[in-house]
């Protein structure tokens, strides 16, 4: 119903068009998250405190994006953590080694490519389900991090290095400015580009894509290779952040993108999502943390939360698509 | 009246919100009349079928079984009550047999908790053999036929104890073969008393088999008639609510031959060594039993199947045809048999459906101006006739003839010059069927080769100049219009001497 009701009224204006009915509840479910917490924590709407909740949110939120792609696609990867150990421990090493830092991003990025390129290709070429897929190379990518570093973290990441990705720009965090440039992107590849339109139309039906002449193996490798360089990404903001590299950095990152994703209207049946719901879902999630922190309440009962708050948002996505 | 109907419905309305789906509708199926349900998509059949079977309810009126006034909630009610439903697409679980598949979602007990497989068996082979003793209940239902499967699902409801039998486009996947035995077990059905209700597409069994027939438009009952004594074009002028013109097929075939095949032969499929040509502005059709080689020889052509051998020459040149894409790039379109499978991308707009396979030509260094496609879509839709005319509005909330017509324009979005149509009016209605002959013709007349695959020999005698007849994977011949008769086409289909070898083969081609 939400994809109707987006599309029919007269086009207001090219940008308003592009915000769903979806993502319209997604924001809602926001605002009424931020005036639950403005009410029982005081100080939680400062423009400290929001710029700190959309700080936290960032790391998740560029897993988020690239998992978007992915499940969009028909797939999922849930290899996202250990793919992030690998890069941030191998940049780690160079960095701590003395290369130059462009180099060190380069490589780290470069590592993301290669694992989403693995995943890509086992599930597009070699044609296995991507869930035993990132499976696989969950357990795999974890074993070659721990494996690199014998298990220990690695320290000392130089200044300069730390004051990219963990400075400000404006009074902003620079991870917050990453990821809202990235954001942008992932927008304009979804909706602006021939691949975002592959992209749903693999996912929404593959063999009728694949009739239409869709390029399936491309669009696919695709997805996953954005979501390894993401999550490459989101471990050097991490690593900026601490200071360290550690081999079991990222441990569940997966969940957290995909519960982002999907409170954000991704269907994991494939062929649907938005990047708009799921940045949305990642504040979502970063909100509650925040607040139940602040709270003072134990992380039992924010694990609790953040379950709850999953479950409802696709009881709400199951009742307002009604009749289906 | 001597006896009660089995079925009466009396003055159901069905609204939805905005729409009004039916409107007083009435009437009744005696004991053992095989009543057919007739009118358009959208005429309000599937809303009348699932009030009946307890998916839906009615705003208003009420329904008799037996006399007895129904209230079915749920589908369980309905079942309870005698009524079964036998759906176009098949609800059964293919890796279970044939017995568990009868007894799905209510499997025969032993000491309270163990399913009684062996029980199972035997009552389901006492239901089977009412009507086809050759279907094994051990067997798993994927090895069976279509048809056959249709037989496990009639047996299922008699294991019900059905009275009334609904169903929905049954035969819509069978042959004349096929459907010829199923007649033979509709008839016996109702010879037992069971009501049937009949819904179909296909004219010519709807009055083989049925007594009389409701036709339904808009919602409403339109009449009521006496198959018996009506002729087909009336009821179909009922159905539409104007006379369909039986126009005679006009030619546009000009001299150059556009496309050339020689020798085609597929990889995984039993096509081999299939000729022929099409010239530009020419319809070839393609006639020929279920697994003759058709729908095989149009997939190798769009790519989408892998050639062994052979050549495919267009304009001249030599086509390379590795996946669909390079089919498209080369000028060839399919329009899949297999539409919701094969064709639509359901939940994205109609404007997306029809402009996939040509993005390239939307966008700019790598940009899509979907400005540019919202314009082209309105142009090409319209010439089309898409109705109801919302470009923006997600596929799967079209008509199936719609969802045609948005395949077809997508390879006149993408230019295609060959299309290759697989069963382009398969499951709609006898209204966008004659649009879709006269779209056909109309492209033919701008120049364009189509090649048609049907298995309704009227429709493959209405739209072809030429008809290429198939058997076993090869060409049995090549047919002129002035050859063209049911007779001829079936005889070469089947092939003279059926069964024996055929050692020669007849290479035919202009």
């Amino acid at each position: 119903m939400s994809d109707i009701a987006s599309n029919s009224p007269a086009r207001p204006s090219r940008l308003f068009s592009s915000f769903s009915v979806r993502d319209a509840g997604t924001l809602i479910g926001l605002v009424l998250i931020l005036a639950v917490f403005a009410v029982l924590v005081p100080g939680f709407l400062s423009e400290r405190n929001l710029i700190n909740i959309l700080q936290q949110s960032s790391i998740n939120a560029c897993l988020a994006l690239g998992m978007t792609l992915v499940i969009i696609s028909g797939g999922i990867d849930l290899s996202v953590g250990p793919t992030a150990a690998i890069a941030a421990v191998i940049s780690a090493t160079l960095l701590v080694s003395g290369y130059p830092v462009p180099l060190a991003i380069v490589s780290g990025l470069g590592i993301g490519v290669l694992c989403g390129l693995v995943n890509g290709v086992l599930v597009a070429h070699v044609g296995l389900q991507p869930f035993i897929v990132t499976l696989g190379t969950l357990s795999t990518y974890r074993a070659i991090a721990l494996i690199y570093t014998g298990g220990n973290p690695v320290l000392g990441i130089p200044p300069e290095f730390r004051a990219l990705f963990n400075g400000s720009l404006a009074g902003i965090p620079s991870s917050v400015v990453i990821v809202a440039a990235v954001a942008a992107v992932a927008w304009i590849l979804l909706k602006k580009t021939p691949i975002g339109e592959y992209l749903l139309a693999v996912g929404g039906n593959e063999e009728a894509a694949y009739v239409s002449g869709v390029p399936i193996a491309l669009t696919k490798v695709t997805a996953y290779v954005i979501s390894g360089t993401l999550a490459a990404l989101a471990s050097l903001i991490l690593i900026g952040r601490l200071g360290a590299a550690e081999p079991i950095l990222g441990n569940l990152w997966e969940l957290d993108a995909i519960a982002a994703a999907a409170i954000g209207g991704a269907s994991l049946m494939g062929g649907k999502g938005s990047v708009i719901g799921t940045i949305l879902g990642a504040i979502i999630l970063g909100a509650m943390r925040n607040g139940l922190t602040l709270m003072n309440v134990q992380a039992f009962y924010q694990l609790l939360a953040t379950g709850l708050i999953i479950l409802f948002a696709m009881m709400i996505d199951r009742v307002t698509r009604g009749r289906e | 009246m001597a006896t009660t109907a089995r079925l009466k419905f009396a003055g159901i309305t069905k609204t939805f919100p905005g729409v009004k789906a039916l409107t007083d509708v009435s009437f009744e199926v005696m004991p053992g009349e095989i009543h057919a349900l007739l009118g358009e998509n959208g005429a309000g059949k599937s809303t009348l079928l699932k009030i009946l079977s307890g998916v839906q309810r009615a705003t208003s009126g009420e329904f008799y079984v037996d006399g007895a006034v129904a209230h079915f909630r749920r589908p369980e009610h309905a079942r309870a009550a005698g009524v079964a439903m036998i759906y176009q697409e098949l609800q059964q679980v293919p890796n279970l047999t044939v017995a568990q598949n009868m007894f799905l979602g209510h499997p025969l007990k032993r000491a309270g908790f163990l399913v009684d497989r062996r029980e199972q068996e035997r009552r389901a082979a006492e239901a089977l053999a009412m009507i086809d003793p050759s279907i094994d209940p051990a067997r798993p239902i994927r090895e069976l036929k279509v048809a056959q499967r249709q037989v496990v699902e009639i047996a299922r409801a008699l294991l019900d104890k059905a009275k009334i039998i609904a169903m929905d486009e049954p035969t819509s996947s069978l042959t004349p073969a096929e459907f010829e035995s199923l007649a033979t077990v509709i008839e016996k059905l109702a010879a037992s008393g069971v009501a049937i209700i009949y819904v179909s597409h296909k004219m010519d069994e709807v009055f083989r088999i049925c007594h009389c027939g409701t036709v339904m438009r808009d919602g409403q009952v339109v009449g009521v008639v006496d198959l018996k004594a009506t002729r087909q074009e009336d009821v179909i002028a009922m159905m539409v609510g104007r006379e369909l013109l039986q126009e005679e097929h006009h030619s546009h075939v000009r001299d150059d031959v556009r496309l050339e095949v020689r020798n085609l032969s597929s990889v995984k499929t039993h096509v081999r060594d299939v000729s022929f040509d099409v010239r530009r502005g020419e319809v070839l059709g393609i006639a020929g039993l279920v697994g003759s080689g058709r729908t095989e020889l149009l997939r190798l052509l769009a790519g989408v199947d892998l050639i062994a051998g052979g050549t495919v020459k267009f304009d001249g040149k030599v086509l390379k045809l590795n996946n669909p894409r390079s089919a498209i790039a080369a000028g060839i379109g399919l329009l899949p048999e297999e539409r919701k499978r094969e064709g639509i991308i359901p939940i994205r707009p109609v404007s997306i459906n029809m402009a996939l396979p040509s993005l390239g030509r939307f966008a700019i260094s790598g940009i899509v101006r979907h400005s540019a496609i919202k314009k082209r879509a309105e142009e090409i839709l319209k010439q089309v006739n898409l109705r109801p005319f919302q470009i923006d509005r997600p596929i799967k909330l079209f008509s199936g003839g719609n969802q045609q017509k948005a395949i077809i324009a997508r390879w006149l979005a993408a230019g295609s010059q060959v299309l290759l149509f697989d069963e382009p009016t398969r499951g709609i209605d006898v209204g966008a069927k004659a649009e879709i002959y006269h779209l056909i013709e109309e492209l033919a007349a701008e120049g364009r080769s189509i090649v048609v695959v049907s298995s309704e020999l009227p429709e493959v005698m209405r739209v072809s100049d030429r008809v290429m007849v198939m058997r076993n994977g090869r060409i049995a011949a090549i047919l002129g219009r002035a050859d063209l008769s049911e007779q001829n086409l079936v005889t070469h289909a089947v092939g003279e001497a059926a069964g024996k070898s055929q050692t020669k083969q007849e290479h035919r081609y202009v």
